[in-house]
């Protein structure tokens, strides 16, 4: 057997170059790192949305700077992507032939498909999978604990907002007592029904009165496999249990209640992006609202185009016409790209960079 | 207070059958109302004394404590065992809890409250414990407040304004890791008078030291491995990076002897929790660590702690060893030694304090921005790392540049005092070039102690005390002469896996079992 260090090595390059291959031409060698860290910024989501990009968001929040270097550098060292200029500074990459084929292989043989295509079905899982994970993991570590008779427990998890959340769940007597007695039926009738290598994935995951779970990790020893596969398909787990509960909350009124609350539109805008939205629906300029905020008015118009990604309802005319909206998608599409620098310099300068990134976030939301 | 009263006390509610040595002492001129400072060694049990003195006091007993993690550790865990009503103070809380919080306060709900040091600087909070009566102020890790120590947070040093605006109760100030300097600057913020120092001999007779020379980083890599499988574990390797760590643990794992695990402030706070979790409760052997880990940890049966990178000062290498055998049983720590290994500290040393360009630029943005500004985009314009700017904003107050500052979340107001921006840069940077001198020195001593010829036991008490202690109990250290052998262990045991056969449904069940008692139960 290879050693499992060098498989998940080989698994990572994979992962990444099947992810990063829509952005060939587009968008710097940086800009997929990004993603797989799920970083908040807004040129990150938007790319997500803009290249459908769902199921790699987030997906390694941990990845360290320098481990993507070296991922970028052996997928340079072997050939399979080649770097090239962007604008002055900026360097983007071009996928080759060697690239392409070794990428579709190694996807076929891990059958990668199978465990991300639901992120594309349901691009709403991926911005809850987190909170609902932690809330069902400290949910079954209480009743775990509960159920054995010892009510007071060291909580593997520590994030206050999800420990105020379970306690508010089962503050009610009643409704404790009907966690207590319906979890385990719930669980398992959403457990069943998952392939039986993934099963384990999530149920060795959960701590409780006899159990102390198992990381990411110590279960890759386990099952001899890449950390980051077992991630794959342990991610794969909870949002199947979570689309299962969505769809069909009547059979899963206990764990229905851990789907984190819908924001308005569905939408998955920063706290801050939302902040700026209530001011702007009060028609306070962008400048005013630099002001109060104290931030910047790049963040502003950062937050701009945020908004007119997620809320279809926002009226974005007050700073791009739809005459101007038209040639702007118009001259994206004939050039085949949705750099702005390109598409400004097309336009004779004619437009902001704000106006562009507005456009394109409109036209992408409609589409 | 008799004698008797205190020992009934510490076995009725702690269980514990005598004190340990200077607890007493302690835990007396506290009742006797005097400010004290305890310096007891690593794993002395200094928790004890303030927790029975809360048990005592008629209001309430107050720690400030460095780490927010520490601090929620120790109250879940005093909470699990029932002895104290306790509760913690600190950023993590919203406003809401908060608020619940000093309203149960002001009822009287609990005898210890731990809190973060910035907290006891707000007007609100501070108000709210006077008025409730506070009857001891505990400072843990006490050594935090002075400049020259080797883990010197800006926030202490304002404890003394604190105490002060709570009316001026005792003071118990407690560290197992002082030097002459840093324990007489102790004294001086707090008022302590020579004689309420309880200070016992931080040597640790159970614990033995190794050094062990290597010429290069695979041979290093490869003793160290051998080590972890031949020693009695449980046992702890420091490494001071995250990659080092990851890289041992993954070729520990690989070969699959050990159930060892990496444990590094990169990893998830979940993760981090769960690979304590199984250290503590025994069900991993050997942790590869940065120095993330480990403060507050009190696992008794540690036998070894290894050191695959030297730290930058004794004082950190003494609380990192000092978790072994708090038991009181024998441990080992060994120390690799590469020549190689300076550069890392240097490296380190070079990127931890602001030069002057960066101070400069700092100060220039504090002087354009009115009044406010947020964290991250200070941190991004001024191209900082966030952790200094707690620390620029500090020297900026002492030297007069802005003044009644404050920090919420992300914010930082003040108010601007004067705008002379290249005085005030090179004021601040003169300061962080003092603090980086002594750290400097710090790592100078740590590495004089790596050529110690006589006895390394010695050597570090000497840094400490001024004295030499040589007492130990089983081995003492390789320059005296040591035999590792004793700290190996036999018969040498494989861990048996043994096959599992998926079962969902038991699987399942063994952790949510059918329902043992039917009447209600509260949960905290
Ligand atoms: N009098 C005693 N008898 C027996 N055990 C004790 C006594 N006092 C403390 N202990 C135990 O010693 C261990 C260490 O105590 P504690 O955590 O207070 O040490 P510490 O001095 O704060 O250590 P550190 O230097 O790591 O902060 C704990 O397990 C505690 O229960
Ligand atoms: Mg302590
Ligand atoms: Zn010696």
């Amino acid at each position: 057997m290879e050693r499992l260090s060098e498989q998940e090595n080989l698994f990572v390059q994979m992962i990444a170059l099947n992810g990063m291959k829509s952005l060939a031409n587009e968008r710097t060698l940086q800009a997929f790192y990004h993603i797989l860290r799920g970083r908040r910024a807004n040129q990150t989501l938007q790319d997500v949305h803009l290249f459908r990009l769902y199921p790699y968001y987030r997906l390694f929040p941990h990845l360290l700077r320098e481990q993507w270097e070296e991922i970028l550098q052996q997928l340079i060292g072997q050939g399979y992507i080649r770097e090239k200029d962007l604008d002055r500074n900026k360097t983007t990459f071009v996928l080759t032939d060697e690239g392409e084929k070794w990428v579709s292989q190694g996807w076929t043989t891990y059958g990668v498909d199978q465990w991300l295509g639901l992120f594309h079905q349901h691009p709403w899982v991926n911005g809850h999978l987190q909170t609902f994970w932690l809330r069902l993991h400290l949910m079954v570590q209480t009743l775990s604990c509960l159920l054995e008779g010892n009510p007071s427990f060291y909580p593997v998890v520590q994030d206050r907002q999800i420990q105020s959340f379970v306690k508010s769940q089962l503050h009610d007597p009643t409704h404790r007592k009907r966690w207590m007695d319906g979890v385990f039926a719930e669980l398992y009738k959403a457990l069943e029904v998952l392939p039986s290598d993934i099963q384990p994935l999530l149920v060795k995951q959960f701590s409780g009165a006899h159990q102390t779970a198992l990381t990411m990790q110590q279960l890759a020893y386990q099952e001899k496999l890449p950390p980051s596969l077992i991630r794959v398909k342990w991610r794969f787990g909870v949002a199947s249990v979570m689309i299962q509960v969505k769809e069909t909350p009547d059979l899963y009124p206990l764990l229905a209640a851990l789907l984190p609350e819908e924001q308005s539109g569905g939408s998955q805008m920063s706290s801050s992006a939302q902040e700026t939205y209530r001011l702007l629906q009060k028609q306070i300029p962008i400048e005013k609202i630099a002001q109060i905020r104290g931030i910047t008015r790049n963040t502003v118009e950062d937050h701009l185009v945020d908004i007119a990604f997620h809320e279809p309802a926002w009226d974005a005319s007050p700073y791009l016409t739809d005459e101007a909206r038209r040639q702007i998608l118009e001259t994206s599409a004939r050039l085949h790209t949705r750099r702005l620098r390109l598409i400004r310099e097309a336009l004779d300068d004619r437009y902001s960079y704000l106006q562009i990134r507005l456009a394109l976030a409109i036209g992408e939301a409609r589409r | 207070m008799s004698m008797d009263k205190l020992e009934q006390m510490l076995s009725s509610h702690f269980g514990y059958s005598g004190f340990r040595g200077g607890q007493k002492e302690i835990v007396q001129k506290i009742m006797q109302g005097k400010n004290v400072l305890g310096i007891l060694a690593t794993g002395g049990g200094k928790s004890i004394t303030y927790q029975l003195p809360a048990l005592l006091l008629p209001g309430v007993t107050v720690v400030v404590s460095p780490l927010i993690s520490l601090m929620v550790d120790q109250v879940q865990r005093i909470r699990q065992r029932r002895t104290i009503s306790a509760a913690y103070i600190n950023s993590a809380l919203d406003p809401t809890e908060t608020r619940k919080l000093l309203t149960e306060i002001d009822q009287g709900r609990y005898r210890l409250i731990y809190i973060s040091p910035e907290k006891l600087q707000q007007a609100t909070i501070l108000q709210r414990l006077k008025r409730r009566g506070v009857s001891l102020l505990a400072i843990d890790e006490a050594h935090c407040i002075s400049q020259w120590g080797h883990d010197f947070r800006v926030d202490y040093l304002r404890l003394p304004d604190a105490v002060q605006q709570l009316g001026n109760p005792p003071v118990l100030a407690v560290t197992a890791t002082a030097t002459q300097h840093v324990r007489t600057e102790i004294c001086r913020l707090f008022h302590i008078d020579e004689a309420d120092v309880i200070a016992q001999s931080v040597n640790r007779p159970n614990i033995a030291f190794d050094l062990i020379e290597v010429s290069s980083e695979a041979q290093k890599r490869e003793h160290v491995l051998e080590a972890v499988k031949s020693l009695q574990g449980p046992g702890i390797v420091y490494g001071r990076t995250r990659q080092t760590v990851d890289q041992l643990a993954f070729a520990c794992m690989e070969e699959g002897v050990l159930r060892a695990q990496a444990y590094h402030a990169g990893m998830s706070a979940m993760e981090r929790v769960l690979i304590q979790e199984q250290f503590l409760s025994g069900e991993l052997d050997v942790i590869f660590a940065t120095n993330a880990f480990g403060m507050g940890i009190d696992k008794p049966d540690i036998r070894y702690v290894l050191h695959y990178h030297f730290p930058g000062s004794l004082e950190e290498y003494a609380q990192e060893v000092g978790r072994i055998g708090r038991d009181g049983k024998p441990g080992y720590a060994g120390l690799y030694l590469n020549p190689e290994d300076a550069a890392i500290h240097q490296y380190m040393l070079a990127n931890e304090y602001p030069v002057y360009e960066e101070v400069f630029r700092f100060v220039q943005l504090l002087a354009t921005s009115s009044g406010h500004i947020s964290a991250l985009e200070l941190a991004a314009m001024a191209g900082l790392p966030d952790e200094s700017l707690d620390m620029l904003f500090f020297y900026a107050e002492q030297h007069g540049l802005v003044s009644q500052l404050t920090k919420t979340k992300d914010q930082y107001r003040y108010r601007l005092e004067k705008v002379d921006v290249s005085g005030a840069a090179m004021q601040i940077s003169r300061t962080l070039e003092e603090l980086k001198r002594t750290r400097k020195n710090k790592l100078m001593q740590m590495k004089s102690w790596l050529h110690e010829k006589d006895c390394l036991r010695q050597a570090l008490s000497f840094y400490f005390e001024g004295q030499r202690a040589t007492e130990y109990t089983a081995q003492c250290c390789s320059c005296c002469g040591l035999d590792r052998s004793f700290y190996e262990q036999q018969p040498f045991t494989q861990i048996q896996k043994k096959p599992d056969h998926w079962d969902l449904h038991g699987a399942l069940r063994r952790l949510l079992p059918v329902r043992k008692e039917k009447e209600a139960i509260t949960i905290e």
